[in-house]
């Protein structure tokens, strides 16, 4: 099932009056794959969650979902689990009712293929029909939100911070129920800050920042290739030594330890420049977290002074 | 899409107290009329049919039309407050089908506080007056079957009726941010419709609005009916504005919200 484009997102630019949210965002999400959006606040992560589902329409560029055009209430979507910018419910009704209620407005016959599957998910057992969703916490809320996305077994699911509101075991729970669905073939796009979250799940990242995209691939690509960790005795004259290396894109420092990102260089050469400076270097690794390289590409790390 | 606006509204509490209370209004008002000494209190009293023409008669304008703009004015704000209307389109949904949707619900709901009113008005007319031809002062009584066709015309020509202020309201609600403030403003234009109604000085801008028509449903008795035309075209009229209006405060409002 993998190797099929499922979201296209295609020079996406977006502008709410003189702010620009999005600048030419581009990436795709294939089948098979879990795709971990990730930026700061204000990055423009649900703006292009939005525009992918038609909430939002582009100033320029396509969106498309499995092919087709991506707009307002399109057609497709029916193929598509969304949840964003929160759970939404009308709070008067039961669980189950709203559940319901979602199915059937857009005309489908009552239940939806995989209501038990996406209930055994939510876990909320007797309040799902017993307790309107006023009294529910917001950890019941956000699961019920997960049950609404899946509960008609979508091949695209695209998730803004799903993982909000709920305990560690629940969020396992969620991780391993999503990569059963992406087994299968569903291409999930998902947004989340627990960076440590996407690092289990993913497969893909797309980090933004500032509304454009810094990169997209492989989470393995971006933890493993040109991202080195230094220990050093100077960590100001090492910051000082490697930026001044042509190829090296942002040094970040953690107490003695310098993460480096520089695609294109080898170990041997930044180690070289180090000891030519006069830096004594005690260990070196050639791997890094997605926190380490998230802040690296974003530039939020400690600066090197 | 109705029976989800349907089983959204008619299950929320203020609904259901809504249609209640137009259930007991007129028992409440038959009791009353009984219990008074002497018997028959007036020509309300004459039969279960003259019962529910004046029922009809105390709740047009104001009261219905204050029970429709409850539920025009929570049909078009309720997505918003509870921030729903993103997910009516990603499920999808499209605005049409949204907006059709609502004023079917409204339609109903209008009907339905109309019917409730009208027929527990016959049920305790019946219990209270009997079953009798319809009393006409100062003429010859209309038989039981022909008043009865003509409560039954005067219910639907009052639900079309409220169907113009209810959509106003339905649209005001898609507008304001709260559905209180759609409903405040429908009430006070509503009042104050029925207020200038009787100002003839003003007659040249009265006969525009909605309420003017309102109470023609009496021609239905004995009357001239054809006068009922010019109020179902300026209701219609009224209907479509609202509509249209609302269809496009819809087309504006940001999807996301």
């Amino acid at each position: 099932m993998t190797g099929t484009v499922a979201v296209t997102a295609h020079g996406l630019t977006k502008s709410y009056g003189h702010r620009r949210a999005i600048e030419r965002v581009t990436f795709e999400v294939e089948r098979g794959q879990i795709c971990g959006l990730l930026g700061p606040n204000g990055a423009g992560k649900t703006t292009t969650m939005r525009v992918l589902v038609g909430l939002s329409r582009p100033d320029d560029g396509t969106a498309q979902l499995l092919g087709e055009p991506s707009r307002l209430a399109a057609g497709i979507l029916t193929r598509v689990g969304v949840a964003i910018d929160g759970p939404a419910f009308v709070p008067h009704l039961s669980g189950r009712r709203n559940l319901e209620l979602a199915w059937r407005a857009a005309g489908h016959t009552w239940p939806p293929p995989a209501l038990e599957e996406s209930l055994q998910l939510a876990g909320l057992g007797e309040a799902l029909g017993a307790k309107k969703v006023k009294s529910y916490s917001m950890g019941m809320r956000q699961r019920l939100m997960l049950a609404q996305a899946l509960m008609s077994g979508p091949e695209v699911l695209i998730l803004d911070e799903p993982a909000n509101g709920l305990d560690p075991g629940e969020v396992r729970t969620l991780r391993e129920h999503l990569r059963r669905l992406a087994e299968r073939g569903a291409a999930i796009l998902i947004s989340s800050h627990v960076l440590a979250e996407i690092e289990l799940l993913a497969t893909h990242v797309v980090v933004m920042n500032a509304g454009a995209v810094v990169t997209a691939g492989r989470l393995e690509d971006l933890l493993g290739t040109g991202t080195y960790e230094f220990e050093v005795d100077d960590v100001a004259q090492a910051g000082k030594a490697l930026r001044a290396v042509a190829g090296v894109r942002s040094v970040t420092a953690h107490g003695q330890r310098l993460s480096v990102t520089a695609p294109g260089c080898s170990v041997k050469e930044l180690n070289h420049v180090l000891v030519s400076a006069g830096v004594g270097v005690g260990a070196v690794r050639a791997t890094r977290s997605l926190e380490e390289a998230f802040l690296g590409l974003v530039g939020q790390d400690d600066a090197v002074r | 899409m109705l029976y989800v606006e349907l089983t959204t509204q008619l299950r929320r509490l203020r609904s259901l107290i809504l249609l209640a209370a137009l259930a007991v209004i007129p028992v409440l008002a038959g009791a009353t009329e009984a219990s008074k000494a002497g018997g028959r209190g007036g020509p309300a009293t004459y039969s279960a049919l003259n019962f529910a023409e004046g029922g009809l008669d105390v709740m047009v304008p104001l009261l219905f039309g204050l029970v429709v703009s409850v539920f025009g004015a929570i049909l078009g704000g309720a997505d918003r407050e509870w921030g729903t209307l993103r997910y009516r389109y990603v499920q999808p949904v499209s605005r049409g089908r949204l907006m059709t949707g609502k004023w079917w619900a409204l339609v109903t709901c209008s009907a339905l506080a109309v019917a409730t009113f009208v027929a527990v008005a016959l049920l305790t007319g019946i219990m209270f007056f009997g079953w009798h031809p319809y009393h006409v002062t100062g003429s010859s009584d209309l038989s039981a079957a022909a008043a009865t066709w003509a409560i039954l015309g005067a219910a639907g020509y009052v639900t079309v009726c409220l169907l113009s202020m209810g959509s106003i309201a339905l649209a005001l609600g898609l507008l304001l941010p709260r559905s209180v403030e759609a409903l405040g403003i429908t009430v006070a234009f509503l009042i104050g419709s029925a207020a200038l109604d009787n100002v003839s000085a003003v007659h040249d801008i009265i006969v525009i609005l909605p309420v003017h028509y309102w109470l023609r449903w009496t021609q239905l008795f004995g009357g001239d009916a054809s006068q009922l035309i010019p109020g179902l075209v300026a209701q219609a009229a009224g209907i479509a504005i609202a509509l249209a209006a609302g269809y496009l405060l819809l087309a504006r409002r940001d999807p996301a919200a």
